[in-house]
């Protein structure tokens, strides 16, 4: 007979762990309503049910007792279903995880638990052992303001172990002819005390789940919470709302640090616009209307003027979120503090400007031999001119129309000494950053008259074809003169060990299509190492002894910064460097490089 | 010496150091031509007075040194005076040796350049007279017949006439005659003169027999 209950209790829990497992993720907790509605159902209401029709035919099999089929299945069942749901549930939370959590209660806690266990222990007793069977049933109402206290406060775990103990109290007092089930048989006793306690625990359970589960949510949507404003803070975000339904706004706390807004300052455009910096105000309300109109997203870069006087740079994005019907119901956004970003961009191009400076300053350096002469040239001519009016005062009254000719000449050669001095200058100072239409075949001409002398020293004769009508492109012109200058005393330099009759360097502007401009410089030299073709452009290369390999990442990042593009390619003989500029820049931050 | 005989030209591709030189040059009363590159001068007919020449160092096409070079080929008497951008110490150097008169660097004073222009014209005129002298001797030599020619190279020699005899197996009477002959046909008076007049004709002594 005991391997027949062994059996039959085996397969109540097999059924019921079975499903249970099935339908729950791991682990199995009495946390969430779905879990314990699913525990209720299949191992505390199925499993007993199956279970039971082996277990009485069993019994009825080994004539065990007197009592019918259907009278031992209904004792069975109800006592499993019972079993089922004060033993397990108290089981599965107190022990499922270890009991480690016990060391971890705080004191307060603590006594709450126990004074909750005192009055749990005097209120069953009252009710379930003091108490006649003549009481009042309604009386048996009152231990349920104290489960209900134990599921609230203490979750699953504190229902479950408040229903021991109710169970407990209830079957003892029942079994020691006690309390209000003590009047009828033995088994009509078990059975209303047995129902008693399944209504009694079936609800509890839920409502501690359902109360536990409400708690994680809480937590969960805190976290996230603080997940995000972890976000906003290390990425200087600000989150925002307003909701024009409900007349609320709702900004991020690093947003109101950002913006210099009161922790509770209502938002609304106007005070948005009232931060926005007076010359960027206007573009941005534009896009503030027109996201309105057109319920995009509206995305834009601009500056805030806070009242503490800083300037900080920003970008914001947002969009007007819509009803059903078509109304605005709220304005949602997020705006990016980026000024850390823009200023390291400036310096950045500050060093950049610096750097290109610098080579134009080495270029000339290098020039200073062919300038002097290139400058000695008008001088000179001044000298003899000066040296021959003199000459000719002391030979008697002067001839006033070779004096003027004379004087005329003076002056157009100190003019030229002039440009010169004031084209180095021009080339070597710092530069304003501005652009403005540039034609580059006048670029060209400047720099074949920077270069003239050191061309005609180093016996290299240049060749332009100059494109007719070429479209202006919108540029820096020092920097394109240095961008030309660079790869013209590169040719030449290529060019050393070249024999003097095939020295040559060709330039030639060409109009592509109207909307670029190239710019080739070929020479007749050594060419570039095929190997390194793309390492030329890079920090540091240089195939010179004596080179930097500063120069030509300097002409590159000026051509890529007026949106073009610099290549270079080997030709029959010698080496081809060219570039492309668009005619109309794509939109470019204002400062060059 | 008449104006005529007299020239400076300025080669230099810059046009105001040429219109500046011109007139400097004027102003000092020489007669000048310009001229773009060495080329362009080396087209120009040759000058047959006294030439100064002013040349740039650094020119497109042939530079100033290497017309130098191709001039001392030509054999002609101009003098050169480099006038350079800058002061390149070998470039002056070796155009120094080779013979140029100065080597100004510019920009010059202009009276220095007068100076220097005032030189070339007396070396070139020097060069030129000497010229003179050589070719004058020379004609003179070749009036003279194979016999006395001979007999003008013993006496180069510094041989006595028995010894003239003696070498050319006649009689010492005999070298006497031809010897008067040449002392009249090269119109001098003296052996210190007919010696002079041998060396600018560039005569050879006489070996004498072993």
């Amino acid at each position: 007979m005991i391997l027949c209950w062994f059996i039959s209790n085996s397969c109540e829990a097999l059924i019921g762990a079975g499903c249970v497992r099935y339908l729950i993720d791991r682990p199995v907790r009495f946390d969430r309503l779905g879990n314990v509605g699913i525990f209720i159902f299949f191992a505390a209401f199925l499993g007993p049910f199956l279970s039971s029709f082996v277990d009485a035919a069993f019994v009825a099999i080994n004539h065990f007792g007197g009592d019918s089929y259907w009278q031992v299945w209904r004792i069975r069942f109800t006592s499993n279903i019972l079993a089922a749901l004060t033993l397990v549930p108290l089981i599965v939370t107190w022990v499922g995880d270890g009991i480690a959590w016990l060391w971890k209660i705080r004191q307060a806690r603590f006594l709450e638990a126990a004074f909750l266990l005192g009055a749990l222990l005097s209120v069953n007793t009252i009710v379930f052992y003091k108490l006649g069977p003549s009481a009042d049933s309604a009386l048996l109402c009152l231990p349920v303001p104290f489960l209900i206290w134990a599921a609230v406060r203490f979750g699953s775990r504190g229902a479950s172990g408040a229903i021991c103990t109710l169970t407990f109290l209830a079957i003892w007092s029942a079994g020691h002819g006690y309390g209000p089930f003590s009047t009828r048989s033995a088994e009509e006793n078990a059975l209303s005390i047995q129902m008693f306690l399944i209504v009694m625990s079936v609800p509890l359970l839920l409502l501690a789940a359902v109360i536990e589960e409400r708690g994680k949510g809480a937590m969960t949507l805190r976290e996230r919470e603080d997940r995000i404003s972890l976000a906003a803070e290390s990425a200087n975000l600000a989150f925002w709302s307003i909701n024009f339904e409900r007349k609320e706004s709702w900004m991020s706390d690093k947003g109101r640090a950002i913006f210099n807004f009161g922790p509770d300052e209502a938002l609304s455009r106007e005070l948005f616009l009232s931060r926005v910096h007076p010359e960027d105000r206007n573009a941005v309300d534009e896009a503030i209307e027109q996201a309105r109109a057109s319920s995009q997203t509206f995305e834009f870069e601009y500056r805030l003027l806070r009242p503490d006087g800083e300037t900080r740079w920003l970008i914001s994005r947002g969009r007007y979120v819509r009803d059903d019907r078509g109304g605005i119901r709220e304005l949602i956004g997020v705006a990016i503090d980026i000024t850390e970003q823009v200023e390291a961009d400036l310096q950045l191009r500050l060093q950049r400007e610096e750097m290109a400076r610098m080579s134009r300053v080495s270029s000339m350096g290098e020039l200073t031999a062919s300038l002097a002469h290139e400058l000695n040239q008008p001088l000179t001519a001044i000298a003899s001119n000066a040296a021959a009016g003199r000459r000719l005062l002391a030979q008697g009254p002067p001839d006033a129309k070779i004096f003027e000719e004379l004087l005329a000449d003076v002056a157009t050669d100190a003019r030229r000494a002039g440009d010169i001095i004031h084209g180095i200058h021009h080339f070597v100072r710092k530069s304003e950053g501005r652009r403005c239409p540039v034609n580059l075949n006048e670029i060209v001409q400047e720099v074949l008259r920077l270069l003239h002398s050191d061309l005609l020293g180093r016996a290299t004769p240049v060749e332009t074809q100059l494109a007719p009508n070429l479209p202006s492109v919108d540029a820096n012109p020092v920097h394109l003169q240095q961008v030309l200058l660079n790869l013209v005393m590169n040719s030449l330099e290529a060019m050393q060990s070249t024999p003097i009759g095939k020295r040559r360097i060709v330039i030639s502007t060409t109009c592509e299509d109207s909307s670029s401009v190239l710019v080739t410089v070929r020479d007749y030299g050594s060419g570039l190492p095929k190997e390194d073709l793309d390492k030329v452009f890079n920090h540091f290369y240089s195939t010179k002894p004596n080179g930097m390999g500063m120069g030509l990442t300097i002409v590159r990042s000026i051509v890529e910064a007026h949106g073009g593009k610099l290549n270079a390619e080997n030709s029959d003989e010698g080496a081809r460097f060219f570039f492309r500029l668009p005619v109309k820049p794509k939109s470019e931050t204002p400062e060059v490089i | 010496m008449s104006p005529a005989a007299e020239l400076v030209c300025v080669v230099d591709d810059d046009e105001s150091v040429r219109r500046g030189l011109r007139r400097l040059l004027k102003s000092a009363g020489y007669t000048a031509e310009t001229f773009s590159s060495a080329e362009e001068y080396l087209a120009r007919e040759i000058f047959q007075g006294a030439l100064c020449l002013l040349l740039d160092v650094r020119m497109p096409g042939l530079k100033g040194p290497a017309l130098q070079e191709a001039l001392e080929e030509r054999g002609t008497c101009e003098q050169i005076v480099f006038i350079t951008g800058h002061g390149d110490v070998p470039t002056a150097t070796r155009a120094m040796k080779k013979g140029a008169v100065d080597f100004l660097t510019k920009p010059f004073d202009g009276e220095e350049l007068i100076q220097a222009v005032k030189r070339a014209l007396k070396r070139s005129e020097e060069r030129l007279r000497n010229r003179g002298e050589r070719l004058k001797a020379r004609s003179r030599v070749e009036k003279l017949t194979p016999r006395e020619f001979e007999v003008l190279r013993f006496v180069v020699m510094g041989l006595l006439n028995k010894q003239i005899a003696a070498e050319l197996h006649t009689a010492e009477k005999t070298v006497k005659v031809h010897r008067g002959r040449v002392m009249q046909k090269l119109g001098v008076t003296s052996v210190a003169d007919l010696v002079r007049i041998s060396q600018w004709a560039g005569v050879s002594p006489a070996r004498k027999r072993a």
